[in-house]
């Protein structure tokens, strides 16, 4: 008697119809760079979980997720994560929901505190670095130490995105090699942090890495 | 004279990176220090000194994102 292998399948699709079918839309011969890439975001809040979004729908292939924090309440006006997902560390609870949006990426999570000493170990493997903190020091330490240690990794970064203000004075700037610099540059989070502006970081953001991983380095 | 972020200043030459930050009231935990192109590590802000003619760029950072 012979056994019937019935190819897997997703949403009651073959599983090989939903991957290209999820693609149909990305950008020409965008597969193969997407697919190899991977990214460390650090911090996975308004920022780090919008960037995330993002770079999961399009498909790039690995994604390393790093925040020591857990949700709360006041983190959800901004951050995507659920009502039902409060208390639950946040790499934990952002790795959930982007494996809903596509089941086909490979996603890490580290639940710590980055510190200059564990920045090597951290970021060793990315091919671009992704910072999304909140804290102004963190960002600060975070680039003195990458232009250390990984010199020749691209390092995105934002800076900026609080209040009411125009999304238009939100830019991309690149001061220096490898370095990337998305937000407005002064809004401070004091003046409180909101989705639609905080998108629009976490947006720059994620184009610019985007444009990284394709090879189109342009602002 | 010394260029600080595209601005000619003078009498900053001879100044410590933390002199020459405190002086300004900068927060010195949330900027990055480029000289001549090259990022000054933190743990060389008390030595390293501004010398004539040097280039320095200010990276500063603001609080929001996480």
């Amino acid at each position: 008697m012979s056994e019937t292998i019935s190819a897997p399948t997703l949403q009651g699709l073959p599983l090989s119809d939903v991957y290209h079918g999820m693609k149909a839309r990305n950008v020409k011969d965008s597969t193969e760079r997407l697919t190899a890439a991977h990214v460390v975001i650090a911090g996975c809040g308004g920022l780090g979980t919008n960037i995330a979004i993002a770079l999961t729908r399009i498909g790039v292939g690995h994604l390393t997720l790093i925040d020591f924090d857990s949700v709360e309440l006041s983190n959800l006006n901004r951050q995507q994560f659920k009502l039902s997902q409060v208390g639950m560390p946040k790499v934990v609870a952002m790795k959930q929901n982007l494996q809903e949006f596509n089941p086909f990426v490979t996603i890490d999570t580290v639940q710590t505190e980055v510190t200059r000493d564990n920045i090597p170990d951290l970021f060793k493997d990315a091919d671009i670095i992704c910072e999304a903190f909140d804290n102004p020091a963190a960002k600060a330490l975070l680039l003195d130490t990458v232009s250390d240690v990984f010199p020749d990794k691209p390092l995105v970064m934002g800076t900026g995105m609080a209040g009411v203000h125009s999304a238009n004075t939100v830019t991309t700037k690149h001061p220096r090699p490898n370095l990337y610099i998305a937000g407005d540059g002064e809004s401070k989070g004091a003046e409180g942090l909101m989705a639609p502006r905080v998108m629009v970081a976490a947006g720059h953001e994620a184009n610019m890495i985007t444009q990284l991983i394709l090879g189109i380095h342009d602002l | 004279m010394v260029i600080v972020n595209g601005t000619e200043e003078q009498q900053v030459a001879g100044q410590t990176i933390t002199a020459f930050l405190t002086a300004r009231e900068a927060p010195i935990d949330n900027i990055v220090v480029e000289l001549n192109g090259e990022i000054i590590h933190r743990p060389q802000f008390d030595d390293k000194q501004l010398t004539e003619n040097d280039r320095v760029e200010l990276i500063s950072f603001v609080g929001g994102g996480r």
